[in-house]
């Protein structure tokens, strides 16, 4: 092999050589960016639904909280019912003494006269 | 071409290429599998799994709840616990047996007969209350459970129970309100499907729930204290007359409402027993089932009460007037001739007063007030048969009143074809059979001015909705308000000076009919035994209420309507007039 000397290149008149820019290294930031972003979606989607479960486990416990409260008030409603029999009460009425009327009282107001005071009737036939 | 030598096919780089290509193959396979899996047979397996997760469960409606008028509870459904055992699994059963049993009152060898058998499932005791429940589960017996299951109970007692009737244990009506809106109050049943891991339910799984629609409540028109005093009247009157029943209705003139529908002996509606001493010796068990409403069941021969709608009758017909002189009655009367002397059918021919008396001139009043059979028979004739009959139905008798309560009785108004005295005893009350109520309802036609209404007991069914009014209540005209009027003088002179005086109340006029009627034995003759009933209402001058009283079998110093059953009709009536705020006679409404 022999060496031979370079061309040079020829300049043309009215040209002239600018610097090339430098090519850039790739970025990570963007990927970096949509990891954490993918991440972040991801243990938010998780948490989305745990929350989502806890909701329907808080909710199952509400609604059988209110089972058991409305069968609590059923109770309830049945106790007062079993202590206003009239079966239960006469009996204890009897006991101390109470009777049933056995005249019927009417107070008679007399709309007319501002006075409150009223006179009594019973079934005598006595009346105002 | 070479065959590679055993060195150069085992050299490093060819078994990688092998590993790699398993590898690959390895994948390639799950890749497949996993394709298949869950692309292929995806909607197949996720059935499959659903199925194996998915629980269905029914879920039963709420009975609807029976009120009175005034909102107290007359039944509802609450939750009990129904006690089970598993026998395979019950490893102690004499412990079992002793423990549960003395706890629930069964006896304890029949108990262990039963979790001993060779069944896969035995009821230890059904709708046993949840304390008590609680009570012996927490005892951890080996093959012992228990299960939720609705329980109707009634909170007033045997206060109500000829009104609500009862339910069966699996709780479909049998009797009374219970059975006759059996439709309306059961509801229709839901069922929920979700999924379930064990025992607990996979949240956000597939659900589905229909919801049970519970049933509609019911509003009677019972007023429940006055259910009470009318039930206290009548037990008081079986002891004091030692009479085999009594009944009592009492009806809203205007309205028809009932406003307390009551019979003695009572039943508990939740055991379903009759309250009677004799229950507890009985050899027959339906001896103590005696639960027939006998206000809208039970029939029997009015007797005088009937009288009322002969005069009624015979005034519209202007036959007669009150003042209409009827001569020379007698104390019998011989329709047929002999007889009064043969002995033998004493009531199709011959008819006698209940007290003896001279032959005497009386006039309309007189004979309805004296309640004098021969008399009324007179007045009877004036109709004859065919109009006579015409106002009888007009009052609702031989049919049914049309009350919304289960199974009611039409009475009975047919005569044979060859009956010729059949007419006469009708306008005495014999001949005919009448319920308590179609009675009473007859009598509210002469307190409405002559407009007879259809009794009722249901006021309105209740759902989430509202109120809705039970609609079928029918009026019609049976006699004029004249006439209307006319008869409620005279039921108040039977008050005032005749046969009914026990029914007086202090403070009111009151107007009524005392019946008294021989009650027919095995043999279809007639016993001493009487069925005494009295029918009025009150106040005269503008009735509110009308009450009717039947006491079967009275003893023979109570025989008498007048003795038996207007002292009862006496106290019901005042607590009524009380509960509705009638004023008395005299004063200010």
């Amino acid at each position: 092999m022999t060496a031979r000397p370079l061309r040079r290149l020829r300049v043309e008149e009215g040209l002239r050589v600018l610097k090339g820019r430098r090519l850039r290294k790739p970025s990570v930031a963007p990927w970096m960016i949509m990891v954490i972003i993918a991440v972040a979606a991801f243990l938010g989607l998780g948490f989305a639904r745990t929350s989502l479960d806890r909701s329907a486990f808080d909710l199952a416990e509400l609604n059988k909280a209110i089972d058991e409260q409305a069968a609590l008030n059923e109770q309830l409603r049945l106790e007062v019912a079993r202590l206003e029999n009239p079966a239960r009460i006469a009996p204890l009425a009897d006991e101390l003494g109470l009777v049933i009327p056995t005249t019927t009282n009417q107070l008679l107001v007399n709309l007319d006269d501002p006075s409150p005071v009223v006179a009594e009737s019973d079934g005598d036939g006595a009346s105002q | 071409m070479a065959v590679p030598t055993p060195e150069k096919l085992f050299s490093g780089s060819a078994r990688m290429t092998l590993i790699g290509l398993l590898v690959v193959a390895a994948w390639l396979g799950m890749g497949y599998r996993l394709f298949e899996i869950q692309v292929v047979r995806a909607p197949e397996l996720a059935e499959e799994g659903l199925s194996q997760r998915l629980v269905t469960r029914e879920m039963a409606p709420q009975r609807g709840k029976i009120y009175d008028r005034n909102g107290n509870l007359l039944a509802m459904t609450v939750e009990s616990q129904s006690l089970f055992a598993v026998p395979d699994q019950v490893t102690e059963p004499l412990y079992v047996a002793q423990q549960v049993g003395g706890l629930l009152g069964i006896d304890s060898d029949t108990l262990y007969e039963r979790i001993t058998s060779d069944r896969d499932f035995v009821y230890i005791e059904r709708q046993v209350d949840g304390v008590l429940a609680e009570q012996i589960l927490a005892q951890n017996l080996a093959g012992v459970f228990a299960h939720p299951e609705p329980t109707r109970v009634y909170p007033a007692g045997t206060v109500a129970s000829h009104v609500t009737g009862f339910v069966n244990i699996d709780g479909d009506g049998q009797e009374g309100l219970e059975l006759m809106y059996d439709d309306v109050l059961r509801g229709t049943p839901g069922h929920a499907e979700y999924e379930k891991a064990g025992p607990y339910v996979i949240p956000q799984g597939y659900t589905n729930i229909v919801p049970a629609v519970p049933g509609l409540d019911l509003t009677t028109t019972i007023d429940l204290p006055l259910q009470y005093q009318a039930q206290q009247a009548c037990l008081d009157t079986v002891e004091r007359t030692s009479a085999e029943s009594c009944w009592a209705v009492v009806l809203e003139v205007e309205t028809g409402e009932v406003l307390a529908m009551v019979g003695a002996p009572v039943f508990d509606p939740a055991t379903r027993q009759t309250l009677d001493p004799s229950c507890e010796d009985a050899d027959d068990p339906n001896q103590c089932r005696l639960f027939s409403n006998f206000v809208v069941r039970g029939m029997y021969e009015p007797g005088s009460t009937q009288k009322m709608i002969t005069f009624a009758a015979a005034l519209e017909e202007a036959e007669v007037t009150v003042g209409s002189i009827f001569e020379d009655i007698d104390d019998e009367l011989e329709l047929l001739e002999g007889a009064c002397r043969s002995g033998d059918d004493d009531l199709h021919g011959c008819y006698v007063d209940f007290d003896e008396h001279d032959t005497m001139d009386m006039t309309v009043a007189d004979i309805f007030t004296r309640s004098s059979n021969v008399g009324t028979i007179k007045v009877a004739e004036t109709l004859g048969q065919k109009r006579l009959v015409d106002y009888i139905e007009a009052f609702g008798l031989g049919e049914e009143t049309g009350i919304d309560y289960t199974v009611e009785s039409p009475g009975l108004l047919r005569f044979d074809a060859g009956c010729q005295t059949c007419w006469a005893s009708a306008a005495i009350g014999y001949s005919v059979a009448v319920t308590p109520l179609q009675m009473a309802a007859a009598y509210a036609a002469i307190g409405n001015d002559g407009v007879w209404t259809t009794p009722h007991i249901v006021r309105s069914t209740v759902d989430a909705e509202g109120e809705t009014e039970v609609a079928g209540i029918e009026t019609r005209e049976v006699v004029s308000p004249g006439t209307a009027l006319l008869m409620r003088e005279l039921l108040a002179s039977v008050v005032e000076d005749g046969t009914g005086r026990n029914g007086a109340v202090d403070g009111y006029r009151v107007g009524g009919k005392t019946g008294t009627a021989n009650k027919l034995g095995e043999d279809g003759r007639y016993t001493d035994e009487t069925r005494a009933s009295f029918v009025g209402m009150a106040p005269i001058d503008d009735p509110q209420v009308v009450v009717a009283v039947l006491v079967d079998g009275p003893d023979y110093d109570h025989r008498t309507g007048g003795l038996a059953a207007a002292p009862v009709f006496s106290q019901i009536m005042e607590q009524a007039l009380h509960r509705l705020g009638v004023s008395p006679d005299g004063e200010p409404g």
